[in-house]
């Protein structure tokens, strides 16, 4: 690839003095390992003058194999494609790294969550409870590989200092979205001054469950469809795209157009259930109902090509289960025909009726600078004028072969990211006709299946809530390590910014406007925190993800 | 222009009226489901062998093969099960059979359960019990015809049977090999 060798020769270039060592792997990128004193610098230089956006970050329990553990920092040129990641490795007793946070604020997460499931210490930067329950006993890491995945320390009970100032609680369900989440938010009167997220509830271990004995390379894209009850279907393909860009497994043609279709259909029902969710917070039922009116012609499209109206499991590492016919592209091309006459006035109305227009308009504003620092995915950050998307800027499965627009708007308010999705919606059906005409034919699975172990794999969908990215280790027979990032993770941090200085009454309506997926960014044990009782994964605990397990 | 704008939001009524009531009296009414729908499945006793092809696969441990004295038991637990069925796509006989059943709400969870068992062969060597049901044997006999030979013995047997035919061609009386 051109670009790659020309941005392997700027990053030579740039780090050559701090780096230990600098070589391309075609599965992940370009792969810049430094010493943790070399970390600032490195990543200032990448995301500052290589400008590259951070994507993820990866901590990894190495001492079973080079007695360190390491850090994968994940930063992506959109231009060209591809990814830098600056890997560190710190000492196996006391492990400490130098933040990066204030460099790259989008990495504020990422440490906090190192340090809670692996015992990272960050230096120079408050570390806190992040992820694990406020009783999780001091000193237990879970993602160390000495703690089994069936270890269940028993809890620390603590006391809470209560809240201090006038606060005001939201949560622990969103109004609108049925999810457990909980957000604090400062305020004024009536306007909010800051807010403070208080999340993962519902963090279910499924990164550990998945290094466990129980799994194997082809039981995890079930596993990974459960992250999300909406998107379920882009994480399974993120992990199978991580795993054969890892092992270089060739997968058929014919099963890349499935799953770019099937992708497009998750995206058409996801944005048609958000629309009716907005329009539903905004007191407009009658968008709701004609919304998800039209959303079930897609519901039931789904399950006719894949057999399950959502979790649809037709994934596996190296191809796809069930093929598509005549009959099921005669469907579709009905489907799509019928769904473009109603949506088309659907989308009419719903940006013409004043009460939608007159509240999304000037509220929850994203500037472009601000996304830019944070590195929001998706919608939100097309919202806000940049113009990055996935399908594009790094292309998988058969997005190659289609032209589609990437609808971009620069005001940064609710309305944009309204009808930066209302525009996705028509794209997408465009991807769909486009994929079905040159529709390739030949086998759905890759004839051999074989997995090394110790390699690296990036693996990234553009969800409908934005870019999806994961990134594995390969291990014998199972992951040695994944590690899933989903969009919401990227996008709640901005909402800091969309909430500040607004009325209250917005709220709602901004928190749902990045479309939050909350069981997508949360993923250990169980614990209910008033009791300190641990609990099995049981139904009413555990929302299917986007809450929306009452509502499939 | 600006009246039309205005009054654009009441195009709702035309949209309303021409779509009308879309939604199904579910339990009187048949349930919309395609004929590509994953429903529970459902296990052919005649046809299972209880190799635990199926157990191996099952993402969720919905389907689990355990071995107790002399049986080899299958178990499915629907509650586990996400219907996927892998389980159909893997077993080497077609025992499994994908259904479209899928309203399986219960007061117990023993309706939940079902549960198959194998008796487990004998050697006829030692007469102690192997670790393959006769279908099984019958499976590895059908598609490797030579196994019949030594497919009826344990382990123990086999080996046993082994060493004194080679020290038997190799000319050696069979009592020193015996003790």
């Amino acid at each position: 690839m051109m670009s790659a060798d020309k941005l392997v020769k700027i990053v030579t270039e740039k780090l050559s003095g701090l780096a230990d060592e600098i070589r391309y792997v075609e599965s992940a990128g370009i792969i810049v390992r430094v010493k943790p004193v070399n970390l600032r610098e490195a990543a200032h230089i990448v995301h500052d003058d290589i400008d590259a956006y951070f994507r993820t970050m990866m901590a990894v329990d190495e001492r079973p194999l080079n007695n360190t553990f390491a850090a994968y920092y994940v930063f992506g040129r959109d231009q060209e494609g591809v990814n830098i990641i600056i890997e560190t490795h710190a000492d196996p007793l006391t492990p400490v790294l130098p933040t990066i946070a204030d460099i790259v604020p989008a990495a504020d997460w990422y440490e906090l969550e190192a340090w809670d499931l692996l015992g990272i210490r960050f230096k120079d930067r408050k570390l806190h409870r992040f992820v694990l329950p406020d009783d999780w006993p001091e000193g237990l890491y879970p993602l160390r590989k000495d703690v089994e995945y069936t270890a269940r320390p028993s809890p620390r009970i603590t006391y809470k200092p209560p809240l201090q100032g006038p606060r005001l609680p939201v949560g622990p369900y969103h109004p609108a979205l049925h999810e457990p989440e909980y957000f604090e938010l400062f305020v004024e009167g009536e306007r909010v001054v800051d807010v403070e997220y208080n999340g993962f509830h519902v963090h279910r271990g499924i990164e550990k469950l998945a290094e466990s004995l129980r799994f194997t390379y082809q039981k995890v894209p079930f596993l990974a469809e459960r992250i999300c009850g909406i998107c379920g279907f882009v994480h399974s393909v993120a992990y199978t795209l991580s795993v054969e860009n890892a092992a270089k497994i060739e997968v058929p043609e014919r099963a890349q157009y499935i799953r770019s279709i099937v992708l497009e259909v998750e995206r058409l029902h996801s944005h048609l259930l958000w629309l009716g969710v907005a329009c539903h917070l905004l007191g407009y039922d009658a968008g709701f109902m004609h919304s998800w009116r039209i959303r079930e012609k897609v519901m039931v499209l789904a399950e006719l090509l894949t057999g399950s109206r959502k979790t649809y499991g037709i994934n596996l590492v190296g191809g796809v289960r069930k093929d598509i016919n005549t009959y099921k592209i005669t469907a579709i091309n009905n489907t799509l025909a019928w769904l473009r006459s109603e949506f088309t006035k659907l989308a009419d109305l719903v940006t013409s009726v004043p009460q939608i227009v007159r509240r999304a308009r000037g509220t929850g504003i994203l500037p472009r600078d601000e996304a830019r620092k944070l590195s929001v995915v998706g919608p939100v950050a097309r919202a806000s004028g940049l113009d990055r998307d996935v399908r594009r800027d790094y292309p998988y499965c058969a997005y190659k072969d289609v032209s589609f627009k990437v609808p971009v708007y620069t005001e940064g308010d609710n309305l944009a990211r309204v009808l930066v999705r209302v525009d996705e919606i028509f794209e997408a059906m465009n991807i769909i006709e486009q994929l079905l005409d040159q529709l390739p034919g030949g086998p759905i699975m890759a004839e051999e299946i074989e997995v090394p172990e110790g390699l690296i794999g990036v693996g990234n969908v553009e969800a409908p809530r934005g870019e999806d990215i994961h990134v594995i280790i390969t291990g014998r027979g199972r992951p040695y390590r994944w590690r899933v990032r989903a969009p919401t993770y990227q996008n709640i941090p901005a909402l800091r910014i969309m909430l500040h200085d607004a009325p209250l009454a917005d709220a709602p309506l901004t928190i749902a406007s990045i479309d939050p997926c909350f069981s997508c960014t949360d993923r250990i044990v169980v614990i209910d925190l008033k009791t300190g009782r641990r609990e099995k994964l049981k139904a009413p605990s555990i929302p299917g993800g986007c809450g929306c397990k009452i509502w499939v | 222009m600006g009246l039309k704008k205005l009054f654009k939001p009441f195009k709702l009524i035309s949209v309303a009226r021409h779509s009308g009531v879309v939604t199904v009296l579910y339990p009187y009414q048949k349930p919309l489901i395609t004929a590509e729908f994953r429903g529970k499945i459902s296990i052919d006793a005649s046809k299972c062998m209880g190799c635990g092809a199926c157990a191996n696969t099952c993402p969720p441990n919905a389907l689990i093969l355990s071995r107790r004295d002399n049986t080899i038991i299958l178990n499915y637990f629907i509650g586990r099960c996400i219907f996927c069925g892998r389980c159909a796509e893997v077993c080497p006989v077609g025992a499994i059979t994908v259904t479209h059943e899928f309203e399986l709400a219960s007061m117990s969870t023993r309706d939940l359960n079902e549960s198959l068992v194998h008796q487990v062969e004998k050697c006829s060597g030692c007469g102690g019990g192997l670790g393959a049901t006769r279908r099984m044997l019958q499976y590895v006999i059908l598609h490797s015809p030579t196994a019949e030979n030594y497919v009826h013995l344990c382990p123990n047997c086999r080996k046993k049977r082994f060493i004194n035919a080679l020290v038997m061609k190799m000319g050696a009386r069979t009592e020193n090999v015996e003790s």
